[in-house]
């Protein structure tokens, strides 16, 4: 184990030695266009730190967030649902989930240092992957990115059994870029990190809504369509999520507005279900026809529709 | 059998039906609503299987043809290819050739220069254009 991560650290050292006279791209960029606001120094000292047990750092790195979150979960219980012993370590998609079992959105943030340092100058440690070894021998570990200092030339993360693990940037970039890039924040629902696309935002509110009560899954979409207002998905999801929570006005409000913005069947569909359910008929039968013109992957649904709704 | 069991049966049928009915009212109005997830799928296929179709339309385009044969590109070669995206990156690839500059020289050279990397150079890893292209080296 200790010959192991010794083998590591020399590889990295090697590589970043060699690479110390071309900085990597992005911390070039980052060097090249210093941006002020984004330059100043941080650490967020209150981020909790749970110190790794062997090959335990998914756990660590989770209940690390999560912990920032106010939600207290130690990696051991962590580690039931995200930690996979076979493979001695924790998927990503794993990662991802575990944080949604607890009542936390997570985002996958968008691969860029820049894109990290601002979450962690709102507040928000990042968790990050990365391959300590080469690409041929990888060696995958998750840390929390809490500080950046880029004058100075470094990044603070919380990782492994090291409370406050310095690394500069242009050797965190390549352990990063070999661990593809990845990074998400935990947030919880009714909020959302500042950097996130919404294509991510909105893969991280689908996959709350399968586990998260329907009232804070509702929050999370109310969210997303306030930053965008143009998703359909998140409309939908609104919609869905206030029926499940036993509003339907509410719910066929959304579907209506959904249905009229995006000329959407599926909307329409929900919208003449819901209206059933209320006992407005013609508003369903009407929604039916509506669905019916535009046909698509849900037109055996928009039929069945049509003829309940006159029966 | 007395008329009371009988009414007494009845009844007990009577309630069972009605719950029996009433449960499968709910379930069918629960199943009913299409989920989100759903729709997000629906929503990606449509915008998707779309930009298969616009590069195997761009492929059928004479002058592209012969751009892509003067430079030694076999256009079955380029077909198979963009068979072999998925959905995701074949509308990565096809966003790409909208977003070069109007004017007909130019975007011919931007489509001959896209299909190139995609067939040639991502997969030998002379460059990584291209996040999905393997490279055999």
């Amino acid at each position: 184990m200790i010959a192991r991560r010794a083998l590591c650290a020399a590889a990295v050292g090697t590589l970043a030695g060699g690479c110390a006279l071309m900085a990597p791209p992005q911390t070039a960029a980052l060097r090249a266009a210093r941006d002020a606001k984004q330059a100043a120094p941080v650490e967020l000292t209150a981020v909790p730190f749970f110190p790794q047990t062997v090959n335990h750092c998914g756990p660590a790195a989770l209940a690390t967030v999560l912990g920032h979150l106010g939600i207290g979960v130690s990696p051991e219980v962590l580690a039931d649902g995200v930690f996979l012993p076979a493979r001695e370590g924790s998927l990503q998609t794993e990662m991802l989930a575990g944080a949604r079992r607890h009542g936390a959105l997570a985002v996958r943030l968008p691969g860029r240092i820049d894109a990290l340092m601002t979450e962690v100058s709102a507040g928000r440690p990042v968790v990050v992957l990365q391959n300590l070894g080469l690409a041929i021998y990888p060696r995958w570990h998750y840390a929390v990115l809490i500080g950046h200092d880029l004058s100075a030339d470094r990044l603070i993360l919380r990782s492994g059994i090291e409370r406050r693990h310095l690394v500069g940037f242009t050797p965190f970039e390549h352990t990063w870029a070999r661990g593809g890039h990845w990074a998400f924040a935990v947030v919880r629902p009714g909020e959302l990190p500042a950097t996130a696309s919404e294509e991510a935002a909105v893969q991280a509110a689908l996959g709350f809504e399968r586990v998260a009560p329907a009232r804070d899954a509702l929050r999370a979409w109310e969210r997303l369509l306030a930053q965008w207002p143009a998703s359909l998905v998140a409309a939908v999801g609104v919609g869905n999520t206030r029926h499940a929570a036993g509003d339907l006005p509410g719910a066929a409000a959304a579907f209506e507005a959904a249905a009229r913005r995006h000329r959407d069947a599926a909307a329409w569909i929900n919208l003449g279900e819901v209206a059933l359910q209320l006992g407005q008929r013609e508003r369903a039968a009407a929604a039916a026809r509506e669905a019916l013109a535009i046909g698509g992957p849900f037109a055996d649904k928009a039929q069945a529709l049509a003829q309940r709704a006159v029966r | 059998m007395t008329k009371n069991t009988t009414r007494a049966r009845r009844a007990i049928a009577l309630a069972l039906a009605t719950s029996l009915s009433f449960a499968g009212m709910m379930q069918g109005a629960q199943a009913a609503l299409i989920g989100t997830e759903q729709v997000a799928a629906a929503q990606q296929q449509a915008s998707t299987s779309e930009g298969h179709a616009r590069l195997a339309a761009t492929l059928e385009r004479a002058d592209v043809v012969a751009a892509l044969q003067e430079r030694g590109v076999s256009i079955d070669a380029a077909r198979e290819r963009v068979a072999a995206l998925t959905d995701a990156e074949a509308a990565q690839v096809a966003a790409q050739i909208d977003q070069a500059p109007a004017g007909a020289d130019s975007v011919l050279g931007v489509i001959v220069m896209i299909f190139v990397v995609l067939l040639i150079t991502d997969i030998l890893g002379f460059t990584k254009i291209f996040p999905f292209t393997r490279s055999i080296r």
